[in-house]
């Protein structure tokens, strides 16, 4: 057959509808995307740096959602806005410029495609091995649910720091730019948190800030995880991310006059965008269950959480929040012998109940302090805040350190607290704040704390300056003399040395009268 | 530089080879030694030239100048005072890594004679180098862990990007003193006691010494036998 004698047919249309030029560049990036190269890299870097220390921490769903925010983003950012510069600059390296800027799909539309293929494939990563954890996180019994703030956070972080690093490669293409836009994230991201530390109001934007000074075991429990930091985060990075994105359609070359208008707004809303998340984010404050910015503070998020305690019966019942479940037999084991020892008293609680925190306060260095437990109401209970403790299993810790650091930090302040003392006060020994009208209470508060091993042995460090040995030979009294420090070591070696009924008995009986501050030392049998 | 400026003959050793004008005795086997000396310093430069070492040089007075700024208001102690310092060092060795990717290729493996010798060098001067300009950064401020520790580091992350260069292609090869830098980073306030982690244990620390510089000896032998892994589509 010759071509003379070929059948005709009817000329096959080639003409491809307008929207399947990027969607089919879209197919061929995603197939020929640098990205699929660093999936294993990027696998065994999630890895390292979350699954394994999450791993290493009890099944709380704040704490491991945190990590996909903070410990993955700490090494993804860099990564991706590396691998986002090589994927940018690869026309560059290849000379392919102007061959490229001549086909038929707009030059930005092909940018794009690019990016978004490499983008979907991280973004696939990362969301398949917060997948993961979550199943695991779920399947260890973990009480409530997952926060997927933090997961959009991260998704947000995964496509700014592709978009950043693509708009890198792309305006700067060489053998060191990928580097380089690597190196800068990670400056970047350490400049963030030099400036969060260094209490710079708007660097809570930072987007490894999860809930600013918040330990990560210390919200999202007993009230709703609070998005209003996370909103303005996502904010600021679609913004930031859409910025770099828009500035590569400015060229002449990048396309018609309608799409370099579109990608100059999308720079301009992009901006504007990144410049209020920093703004919104510069009006977070420290409350009292989390990071709240007002302007996107929703109200329904100060309701608490409903649940029902998990309880251990004994002389004075402790329950816990179930998502502390595995931990109650500790603190029953650390706290039920100073509680037995107190049942019954005047004052004393009656049950302990588990608290998200009973005071909070901001310190220096986006540090946070909280209070210690605190007795109140009528019958009195035991408000008991574990936010901010070293859990047992949380980073390798046995329970035993668990139960002595519970019985070391906590018992001193609930005796304290029974005797009418500032909380703290026992742990620095006799100091200018309790004053020598209060020589009793501590005497009493030490000597129990030394029977019931609260505080180790030497138990008096300091007293009052000019206070020391001018004491009446009667002990301290109510008048503002203070005692010697022999005089205190005397009552509270007597106290101590009595039979633990005969103790109970006299605390029974004279209690009130000593939080009162009616009792002075040598009244102390 | 051009495949042109690579081709062009030096006039004196052409001269040379061919007796020149006091012929082939003493003066001429001076002359020869000497023009051969220029012409290994001349192949140097062309080496250099080829790896973009003037860019590299450029970046790591950067990397001091950015240090310098950086020791001006940090903290002495914690966390951060060991994380930027040590980020400048992993960018500082990943542009070392970087400048192993060669232009030419198979063709320059296969004439290059002197070419295992440059590709010893280049990385160990840029180390020196390295090292010279962080120092020079961090000198009259303090610098989380002395000079020790960033002669440690700096060698540590040199060897990691020289083997990423090896496996990945020296274009490629900052991915490995930033991944590395990536799991460190936790490290630092994490405690971790493992000598492999160098970054984080203390400058006294031997294991720690020794593992760092066993990275950065196979990092410069194996770039030394093999060089950086050539991509042809690169």
């Amino acid at each position: 057959m010759t071509a003379a004698t070929a059948p005709v047919t009817a000329p096959r249309s080639w003409r491809v509808p307008s929207a399947a030029g990027p969607a089919r560049l879209l197919r061929v990036e995603l197939r020929r995307s640098p990205m699929l190269w660093l999936l294993p890299l990027l696998a065994a870097a999630f890895y390292v740096s979350t699954y394994r220390p999450a791993m290493d921490n009890p099944p709380f769903w704040n704490i491991r959602s945190g990590m996909v925010q903070s410990h993955t983003m700490l090494v993804f950012a860099p990564l991706l806005a590396g691998a986002g510069a090589w994927v940018g600059s690869r026309d560059g390296r290849r000379g392919l410029v102007d061959l490229v800027g001549v086909t038929a799909v707009p030059r930005w539309a092909g940018q794009l495609a690019t990016w978004a293929a490499a983008t979907i494939w991280a973004e696939a990563l990362y969301l398949a091995g917060v997948g993961v954890l979550y199943g695991v996180t779920a399947d260890q019994g973990a009480w409530g649910g997952p926060l997927w703030w933090p997961v959009a956070v991260g998704v947000g972080c995964v496509a700014a720091s592709c978009a950043v690093g693509f708009a890198a490669g792309e305006r700067l293409p060489g053998r060191f730019t990928a580097g380089l836009a690597a190196l800068v994230v990670f400056l970047a991201l350490a400049g963030g948190a030099f400036a969060i530390q260094d209490q710079v109001t708007y660097a809570q934007i930072w987007p490894l800030n999860v809930q600013g000074p918040w330990p990560a075991d210390s919200y999202g429990i007993f009230y709703p995880y609070l998005p209003d930091l996370a909103i303005a985060q996502v904010m600021f990075l679609a913004g930031l991310g859409a910025a770099a994105l828009g500035a590569l359609g400015w060229p002449a070359g990048a396309g018609s006059r309608w799409l370099r208008g579109a990608a100059a707004a999308v720079t301009v809303a992009g901006l504007a965008a990144a410049g209020t998340g920093t703004a919104l984010a510069g009006t977070a404050r420290v409350e009292a269950n989390g990071m709240v910015i007002p302007a996107l503070h929703d109200a329904a998020s100060d309701r608490p959480t409903p649940y029902t305690p998990v309880c251990a019966q004994g002389a004075v019942p402790v329950c816990l929040q179930p998502a502390y479940r595995a931990d109650l037999a500790d603190v029953t084991t650390a706290l039920g012998p100073l509680l037995s020892q107190l049942a019954g008293l005047p004052g004393a609680p009656v049950r302990v109940t588990q608290v998200a925190v009973t005071t909070v306060q901001s310190e220096i260095e986006n540090g946070i302090g909280f209070g210690g437990p605190a007795i109140s109401g009528h019958p009195p209970v035991l408000y008991l805040p574990l936010s901010g403790m070293t859990l047992p299993g949380e980073g390798n810790t046995p329970a035993t350190s668990f139960i002595s650091s519970l019985r070391q930090q906590y018992g001193p302040q609930i005796v304290n607290e029974l005797v009418g003392l500032p909380g703290g006060t026992a742990t620095v020994g006799v100091n200018p704040g309790v004053g020598p009208d209060r020589a009793a209470q501590f005497a009493v508060a030490q000597a129990l704390e030394q029977v019931l091993n609260l505080n180790g042995p030497s138990l008096i460090r300091s007293v009052p300056p000019g206070a020391r040995g001018n004491g009446p030979a009667s002990g301290g009294d109510t008048n503002g003399v203070s005692p010697s420090s022999a005089q205190l070591q005397s009552a509270i070696q007597r106290f101590a040395a009595l039979p633990a009924g005969t103790r109970h008995a006299w605390l029974a009986t004279h209690l009130a009268a000593l939080r009162a501050g009616r009792v002075t030392l040598s009244e102390i049998p | 530089m051009t495949a042109a400026g690579v081709g062009r003959p030096v006039p004196e050793l052409t001269q040379a080879r061919v007796g020149g004008p006091g012929g082939p005795g003493r003066a001429g086997r001076a002359g020869r030694s000497r023009l051969a000396g220029r012409a290994g310093l001349r192949l140097v430069r062309l080496h250099a030239a080829s790896r973009r070492v003037l860019i590299c040089l450029l970046v790591l007075v950067a990397c001091a100048a950015a240090l310098r700024t950086a020791l001006h208001w940090l903290p002495h102690t914690g966390v951060l005072s060991r994380q930027i310092p040590l980020i400048i060092e992993a960018g500082a060795a990943a542009v070392i890594g970087v400048t192993t990717r060669s232009p030419f290729g198979e063709p320059e493996r296969a004439t290059g004679r002197w070419l295992p010798w440059l590709r010893l060098a280049l990385p160990v001067a840029l180390t020196g180098a390295a090292v010279g300009a962080l120092a020079a950064g961090s000198a009259s401020a303090h610098l989380a862990y002395g000079s020790v520790g960033l002669l440690r580091d700096t060698a540590g992350f040199t060897g990691i990007a020289l083997l990423a260069a090896a496996v990945l292609g020296g274009a490629l090869s900052w991915i490995g003193p930033i991944a590395y830098l990536g799991v460190t980073l936790p490290a630092l306030s994490g405690g971790w006691t493992t000598p492999w982690i160098w970054s984080a244990r203390p400058p006294h620390d031997h294991g720690a010494a020794i593992c760092a510089a066993l990275v950065f000896a196979a990092g410069v032998a194996v770039i030394t036998a093999r060089g950086a892994r050539d991509s042809t589509r690169e």
